[in-house]
């Protein structure tokens, strides 16, 4: 007996995919996953930047921190503003310039601290530098300056009036 | 396979490679607006926002280039 080959069927020759071919993913559809995956994230960067602007900001209330006489020249003291769980930095530079600011560094909220030789604010984590009169960025990866925060001597005490936007 | 047809395949793996670049810009665009949502800076997260979207538009032009 002999082996006669035979013609595939209408159907194989218009359909010529096997079972494990019909899982395999064309060009056009793998684009059209790429598209679609476009198009969820461009929706969830406008999701973002709405949250972004409907986030109500705390600028806090004016309230007391520390008697001036308390804080030393070249000095500084730490309080938490505009709530008690964020840390803020109040300091004394000579001249009686009072300065505040978030103590959380713009780059990755690492904890900064002064250093009163050079009158710079210093994050540790990453070595970002800031100007302790401005909070404006000096040296290091941050690209932000640290959150100011208004302050006035009232009566001897010293009083945070609200952080800027 | 004519010339043409591998011509078409060429630049079907072209636009693919395109889009992904294309959606690569897009998640450091994502990233861009939560750092700005964390630094309460909102016109740079719309900015963001809007080069993303235009990304996307780009993307979706660039689809009607794919053959197969």
């Amino acid at each position: 007996m002999t082996d006669v080959p035979v013609d595939p069927p209408k159907w194989r020759r218009d359909f010529p995919y096997t079972s494990g071919g019909e899982d395999e993913v064309t060009r056009r559809e793998f684009t059209r996953y790429l598209v679609l995956a476009s198009g969820t994230f461009a929706a969830g960067t406008v999701a973002v930047a709405a949250l972004a602007s409907l986030r109500p900001i705390n600028h806090g209330k004016p309230q007391p921190i520390v008697a001036l006489d308390d804080v030393p020249v070249n000095g500084t003291h730490l309080f938490g503003y505009p709530t008690k769980d964020d840390p803020a930095i109040l300091v004394r530079l000579p001249g009686d310039e009072l300065h505040a600011m978030s103590q959380k560094c713009t780059h990755l909220s690492c904890v900064v601290y002064y250093r009163p030789e050079a009158q710079h604010m210093v994050c540790p984590c990453h070595e970002g530098v800031f100007d302790a009169r401005t909070g404006d960025v000096v040296a290091g990866p941050p690209q932000r300056p640290l959150g100011r925060i208004d302050v006035e001597v009232r009566d001897g005490v010293v009083w945070a009036l609200g952080a800027q936007s | 396979m004519s010339a043409a047809a591998s011509r078409g395949r060429a630049v079907s793996s072209a636009v693919g490679v395109y889009v992904l670049v294309l959606l690569v810009l897009q998640v450091f665009l994502l990233t861009v607006a939560v750092d700005a949502l964390l630094g309460d800076d909102p016109g740079l997260a719309w900015v963001a926002a809007g080069c993303s979207a235009l990304l996307a538009a780009g993307s979706l032009l660039f689809e009607r280039f794919v053959k197969g």
